[in-house]
């Protein structure tokens, strides 16, 4: 295995292992240090009150059994995950709109205030919903001018720029994202090769991430029938491709 | 980094601003956490606890907005720690293993070996290979030296691939 394998198959695994943080973590972590009190004098009297407390109620939960409890699985991403008290009610409870699948090329001028000059890629998230799988691409400063998303295509093969290399992803046919005025390298520190094990998006690649435009090219298995809309807290372009019957 | 940067603290910012101020780090806090736990669920739960504690410890925070990113980091890492071992009732537990994480077919030699380190020997590989940290950042995590940083890293990799020499690791 060359070193060059060695890092990008070990990049793999951290993947397989960690996937993607649910949708609605940054609203718990925003909702929960709104909540938590600022550091303030000595207050180890609580924190040892609080800790004679949790001793406590741990040796009755251990002697009561309720700590055995069946297990979940994984939290699920995305909108499936469960209610906590740290999920904010804001737009990022709004549902998902009424499934419409964009025939063509879907062109859409970013909603709402003002577009920064580059709006920085800060999270790339998929994840499976039943009857459709999500990729969501999430901006941390702002939105950007304007995205392009193709009609799917026959075919996963796509030509990286600037290199001219060409790659081929999984699945059967090919949607590429394109995102003028952003970022895939300021705030973005994940993988730009995913590759999901989910039955219908298959694949995420970086096709571009040169001079303002990211590209991405989505390998899916099914005839690549989508719908992508906007959410706003935090602002982010959401694509479902629905499963092939 | 000199005695100037170090005495610097960031403008006070309140809970707004400080959750805005982190965003951008959560991603990569959620992916050291997740492999750290190899747990998603107990990983989201890691980064709310630890962003809880960096806001309370945010005055402690010496040095320019490029110290926030190994600060917070380090800060997940422990709480990663402080989680494996108040769970120890639970290390046995069924998700653990029925879950995305359980031991397939199809998993890798390279995927058990990680799985079989400790999260202490998995945190520098994350660090470096995962979220494509400097070596700088990875030692202001670590807290330790660079040169400590470099050699944890390739212990660590070696343990992985016997044949790795620090110029393959480290570039």
């Amino acid at each position: 295995m060359s070193d060059e394998n060695f890092r990008r198959e070990l990049n793999q695994v951290f993947d397989d292992v960690a996937g993607s943080p649910s949708s609605n973590l940054r609203d718990r972590v925003q909702s929960a240090v709104s909540a938590a009190p600022e550091a303030r004098g000595p207050y180890w009297i609580a924190a040892v009150a609080a800790a004679v407390i949790a001793v406590l109620l741990v040796g009755v939960l251990v002697m009561g059994g309720p700590l055995k409890r069946p297990t979940s699985p994984a939290r699920p991403a995305a909108t499936q995950s469960t209610p906590s008290p740290f999920v904010s009610q804001g737009p990022a409870a709004t549902p998902t709109p009424v499934y419409t699948c964009a025939a063509q090329d879907f062109n859409t001028i970013a909603p709402g205030e003002p577009t920064p000059p580059v709006a920085f890629v800060s999270a790339l998230r998929t994840g499976t919903h039943g009857s459709y799988d999500r990729i969501t691409i999430e901006f941390g400063n702002g939105v950007p001018h304007d995205v392009q998303i193709s009609a799917p295509s026959a075919g996963t093969t796509f030509t990286l720029s600037p290199s001219g290399q060409q790659a081929t992803l999984k699945g059967d046919h090919g949607i590429l994202i394109t995102i003028h005025g952003s970022d895939l390298h300021t705030s973005y520190t994940g993988s730009t090769d995913i590759i999901t094990g989910d039955p219908t998006i298959a694949e995420v690649r970086r096709v571009q991430d040169f001079e303002g435009v990211v590209q991405l090219g989505l390998g899916v298995n099914g005839n690549g029938c989508y719908d992508a809309f906007w959410m706003t807290g935090p602002e982010r372009l959401v694509i479902d491709v629905v499963q092939s019957a | 980094m000199s005695a100037a940067l170090m005495d610097q603290r960031l403008p006070a910012v309140d809970a707004d601003s400080f959750s805005r101020l982190i965003e951008p780090i959560l991603d990569p806090a959620y992916r050291l956490a997740a492999v750290m736990l190899n747990d998603r669920g107990a990983a989201e739960d890691a980064v709310q606890e630890a962003s809880v504690k960096a806001w309370r410890k945010i005055g402690q925070l010496r040095g320019d907005a490029a110290s926030l990113r190994p600060w917070f980091l380090a800060i997940v890492a422990n709480e990663c720690r402080m989680s494996r071992r108040t769970r120890w009732w639970s290390v046995l537990k069924f998700g653990e293993l029925s879950s995305g994480q359980e031991v397939r077919e199809s998993q890798t030699d390279l995927h058990r070996a990680l799985l079989r380190m400790s999260p202490e020997e998995r945190l520098p590989l994350i660090l470096h290979f995962y979220l494509d940290l400097p070596l700088e950042e990875v030692a202001r995590t670590l807290r330790v030296s660079p040169s400590a940083a470099r050699s944890r890293i390739y212990r660590a990799a070696k343990r992985l691939r016997g044949d790795l020499t620090v110029e393959d690791v480290i570039r």
